[in-house]
């Protein structure tokens, strides 16, 4: 049917084949479209849709969004050959799939004559592992794929009495719908694409543009910038000031791109490991200049700004295991206040348990390399108390928020939920190196290595409840972003603890 | 009067000393840790029985109790100094007991909601056994343990004994011994693979087996008989027939000059057969049950007769014990196999057969068997099955939580039920409408709502809408929405989770105190950092 709407399309005089050119340009990025639950225009989508099949944002020269266009126009038989690569990650996949395993994408055309393999795998699989796990996101990759060419994943808005109406690109371009816009436009497709968004802006307004400016400013690249110059000026200068504006101006351009998000999702940026990250490396940030405040001692703000750099670089890079994507909350998170209340302050209070590790681990590093003072020592040692105390505090407030949530909405104050118990064991793990401080059992050169090495029970309690406990042991694969991402901190962190335990001893 | 002081100060050193504040700490965070390890391995109620809910776990908090107890104890009488750690402590003791007064009395459960129907009985998460004898209007109820493991159990009723308790099993083959061996009543179990599947399927003609004779699998049926068919299934003759004597499991594959062809008085095409000595008429693609002398069906003849015909145009494998048959579409012919020892291939997608194990003296049936739970992708796997071993006359079999069993005793029925313990509410909600919204343009869930009538006796009635965040509050009982399901007849019904929790005050208040306690402790009282060289006060 759609192939016979390009053929009476070339037979009713229009360009709309010649024009196809002209028509997919980035122009359509502020297209209003609708997908995943959500309203947003049209370069969001693309540019999600493209990068999940790919791994890229381009295809070739071309824009995600033109890229997209063109591969949706496939549908009504335009004879267009864009060179799609999707993406394959796990090595046993790219074997049965025929690529050398050193090879991370296979062209398209040859994942479609080879798609019969994937059901034909998945039947051998009887556990849940990692290989089934990336052949069913390859197939979903190829279902995406498939979706796009049939026209299908781009949705057009519709508007009748101020209702608008989302419906399949397929269904939009009709044969009776391009004979009414006839002699309307310089071609009856684009005339009704302007109309549709004309329509749609009518009646609801611009305000979806936001998430295209979002993401097109890129203020979190622009903040991370800020924030590893803020750094270097700290340490490089005697004056503060400069440190200080950049600081500033780092703070700002994160506030400012968090309250876009806020307003573009309506909801506090908490809902996602990647908003929680977002989150703590700011509120990091925040609490080491609250801390500097009260104690006079830019180290604080040092370790909070390495904190935002790390978080940044996380959000940035990591895309393999953060979703940078908006999406609907499930019904139970529907709750702004307890959402606000109990997340943002037990993310508030990794955050300053973070500000605890790369303290303890800077002195740690040091004390092995260089010669550090006992006075240095038992001061930096009171500086990594001072932020225990406010992780411990906002840790406290928010794990009994959670549990009043959890009373609130589920009837339990405790449920054992992994989550809820894995924030308890960091409470506890950090209760224990206090308590222990009183105790001969952990003077100052060993409460730097445990505060050190118990920053992995935060990172358990963030992480490794999603990456690891929620996908089940048996099936816990380390070809999984999550997984590797954690299972490297650990390696790494166990590292220092070896390599500097011992000359923190002496240092002390 | 002093030695009790004196033991007195050597429990309150004892618990109340700094180290083993630690070590208890440690213990109950290991304890958590280990738990939600199982619990992402093994499931929720497994993690609740090994762990959050066993005696030892009980222990370690009450360590924790005492340890938080003798610590402030031993810091009285009252310091300043100390306000915001009395304050922290004594906001854990009040936690703890509002956490005690909840475990002692405090109920949690759920309520499921079918449209339309009224409902008062909330599950518990117990399990109990119930013993019921109907003609005497009398049940007896046995309370099983919450372990994670099988336990022996040693209860006796009137002759009736409650062996053991498995709270995870999975039911697994296993060989119940015929008295009298009989070889048309054998079960054999079968291999049957490819290079991308592999199956094993037991098969039996027992009558008291578990096990079915046919079986399909996708789009092979699977058939088991009785050996003595065998030669009539492999004889490839022009019309197919088989005649078969149900009583001496005997057959005959008639060939062109054994059948007789007749008409009966409306004219209908009728067969005549010899076998055995007798002539069997039959309505040739009629019915399987042979003609009587009058010329009407005889429902009462051991005698069948069929064609195999009707097996030649989909895959139908027959399996005849150490022996097979099967109809060849390549060569348009029946082959049929005497042996299986080395394993055949059969004509379809490269499927081969294999026995493993033939038997005449037992028959299989499914037994239940502890299995550790395994959960993948939140779903239990493996193991979610409930069972009780019961022993009547000697006899000994097992009830599970899948369905009711009936036995008789001397004439007298008895039922066995294994299920959750249950409380009856003293009123009834209804559920008028479920109603569940959907993220735009997609299936996603955005919210779900339960709107219901609750009837209060005397009381009348009132209208509430339950959904997330938003529970109904009735009396000492809060409901809340939990989950749904789709009826058998289309609409939705809802499941709430039910709560009476006489420790929330405790809990609450214990909380306020704690976080008050600890702002109190660790930020409010201000200590200098001193920098290098500067001397503490």
């Amino acid at each position: 049917m759609l192939k016979y709407i390009f053929i009476f399309l070339m037979m009713s005089g229009s360009l709309f084949a010649q024009s196809s050119l002209n028509f997919c340009t980035n122009e359509l990025e502020t297209f209003p479209t609708q997908s995943g639950g959500r309203e947003k225009p049209l370069y969001v989508l693309a540019t999600e849709t493209i990068k999940y099949i790919t791994g890229e944002s381009k295809v070739g020269e071309f824009s995600s969004t033109e890229a997209f266009c063109k591969l949706s126009l496939k549908a009504f038989g335009m004879p267009l050959d864009l060179p799609i690569k999707v993406k394959v990650d796990h090595v046993d996949v790219r074997k049965a799939l025929g690529l050398n395993s050193n090879e991370t994408h296979i062209p398209i055309n040859n994942l479609v004559e080879k798609k019969a393999i994937i059901p034909q795998e998945l039947a051998k699989i009887k556990e849940n592992n990692s290989f089934k796990k990336e052949l069913n996101k390859v197939q979903g990759r190829l279902q995406t794929y498939e979706a796009i060419i049939s026209a299908r994943a781009w949705s057009i808005p519709i508007t009748q009495d101020g209702k608008i109406q989302f419906v399949p690109l397929s269904e939009f371009i009709t044969e009776a719908r391009i004979s009414s816009a006839q002699g309307k436009g310089s071609n009856p497709i684009q005339y009704l694409f302007q109309e549709a968004k004309e329509n749609y802006l009518k009646a609801k307004g611009d305000k979806y543009l936001l998430e295209l400016k979002y993401y097109k400013w890129n203020f979190f690249t622009w903040a991370l910038l800020l924030s590893i110059i803020g750094i270097m000026l700290f340490i490089v200068t005697k004056n503060k000031i400069p440190g200080a504006i950049v600081t500033g101006l780092s703070i700002a351009l994160q506030l400012t791109a968090m309250s876009m998000r806020v307003m573009i999702s309506g909801r506090a940026p908490i809902t996602n490991m990647y908003e929680t990250v977002m989150f703590s490396g700011f509120g990091a940030l925040i609490i080491s200049i609250v801390i500097f405040f009260m104690r006079k001692e830019i180290v604080f703000v040092v370790a909070g700004l390495a904190f935002n750099v790390l978080s940044l670089m996380m959000m940035k890079f990591a895309n393999g295991m953060l979703d940078e994507g908006i999406s609907p909350l499930v019904p139970v998170l529907r709750d702004n206040f307890w959402l606000s209340t109990h997340v943002t302050t037990v993310i508030l209070s990794y955050a300053a348990l973070a500000l605890s590790w790369v303290l303890s681990n800077s002195l740690l590093i040091r004390a092995r390399f260089k010669n550090v003072s006992s006075g240095d020592y038992r001061y930096e040692v009171d500086l990594i108390y001072t932020s225990i105390k406010f992780g411990v505090v906002l840790l406290a407030a928010g794990v009994i928020l959670g549990g009043v949530w959890a009373d609130y909405s589920w009837g339990r104050f405790w449920g054992w939920d992994p989550k809820e118990t894995w924030s308890l064991i960091v409470l506890l793990i950090y209760m224990a190196i206090l308590h222990g401080k009183y105790t001969t059992w952990i003077p100052a050169h060993r409460f730097v290595p445990l505060v050190a090495g118990a920053f992995m029970s935060v990172m358990m309690a963030w992480f490794g409840v999603n990456y690891i406990l929620a996908s089940g042991l048996h099936s816990y694969g380390f070809s999984e972003g999550g997984a590797v991402f954690l299972g490297s901190f650990f390696a790494v962190q166990i590292f220092v603890l070896i390599l500097c335990g011992k000359r923190s001893t002496a240092a002390a | 009067m002093n030695t009790i002081i004196q033991y007195y100060r050597k429990v309150e050193l004892f618990f109340g000393n700094l180290k083993f504040a630690v070590v208890i700490i440690l213990l109950f965070a290991a304890s958590l840790a280990y738990g939600t390890f199982m619990e992402s391995y093994h499931g929720t109620e497994y993690a609740n029985r090994l762990i959050y809910k066993s005696l030892w776990f009980m222990g370690i908090q009450f360590g924790m109790f005492l340890s938080i107890l003798f610590a402030t104890l031993i810091r009285l009488p009252f310091k300043k100094h100390l306000a915001g750690f009395y304050v922290i402590h004594a906001g854990l003791i009040t936690l703890f007991l509002g956490s005690y007064v909840t475990y002692q009395s405090g109920v949690d459960g759920s309520l499921t909601l079918n449209p339309n129907l009224p409902a008062r009985e909330i599950q518990l998460n117990e399990d109990e056994f119930k013993i019921q004898f109907p003609s005497k209007g009398k049940e007896v109820t046995v309370s099983l343990p919450y372990g994670a493991f099988e336990k022996n159990l040693g209860y006796e009723y009137e002759g009736i004994k409650v062996n053991k308790f498995l709270p995870f099993a999975e039911n697994e083959q296993g060989w119940v011994p015929v008295k009298v061996e009989d070889s048309s009543q054998s079960s054999t179990k079968y291999l049957l693979y490819n290079d991308n599947f592999s199956e094993n399927i037991t098969l039996s003609l027992h009558p008291q087996s578990d096990f079915n004779n046919t079986q399909q699998l996708g789009p092979l049926n699977v058939h088991y008989m009785p050996s003595s068919l065998l030669n009539c299934f492999g004889e490839n003759t022009k019309d197919g027939l088989i005649i078969w004597n149900g009583e001496t499991s005997g057959c005959m594959s008639p060939g062109p000059n054994d059948i007789k062809k007749l008409k009966n008085v409306s004219g209908r095409e009728v067969i005549e057969v010899s076998y055995e000595g007798r002539k069997i008429r039959f309505l040739p693609n009629m019915s399987p049950l042979p003609l009587d002398d009058k010329m009407e069906l005889n429902e009462s003849s051991p005698f069948r007769v069929f064609s195999k015909k009707m097996f030649e145009t989909s895959p139908h494998l027959f399996l005849f014990g150490k022996s097979a048959a099967f109809y060849n579409k390549e060569t348009l012919k029946w082959e049929s196999f005497a042996s299986m020892e080395k394993g055949i291939a059969l004509p379809w997608m490269g499927f081969k057969v294999n026995v493993i194990e033939h038997r005449t003296d037992a028959y299989p049936t499914m037994i239940p068997v502890y299995t550790k739970p395994i959960q993948d992708n939140g779903q239990i796997i493996k193991g979610n099955l409930k069972a009780v071993e019961v022993e009547v006359n000697d006899q000994r079999f097992w009830v599970n939580s899948t369905q009711p069993v009936a036995f008789n005793q001397n004439g007298e029925r008895i039922t066995f039920e294994l299920s959750k313990k249950q409380l009856l509410l003293p009123y009834e909600l209804v559920l008028d409408q479920f109603k569940m919204d959907t993220d735009p343009g997609t299936n996603n869930p955005a919210s779900y709502e339960s709107f219901v009538t609750l009837f209060k006796g005397n009381e009348g009635s009132t209208k509430h809408r339950v959904f997330m965040n938003n529970p109904l509050k009735y009396k000492d009982f809060t409901f809340y929405q939990a989950s749904y399901f789709q009826t058998n007849e289309g609409p939705y019904g809802s499941v709430l989770s039910v709560n009476f929790d006489p420790g929330r005050f405790w809990k609450y208040l214990g909380s306020f105190l704690l976080v008050f306690g600890s702002i109190w402790h660790f930020v409010l009282r201000k200590k200098p950092i001193l920098k290098p060289g500067e001397a503490r006060a």
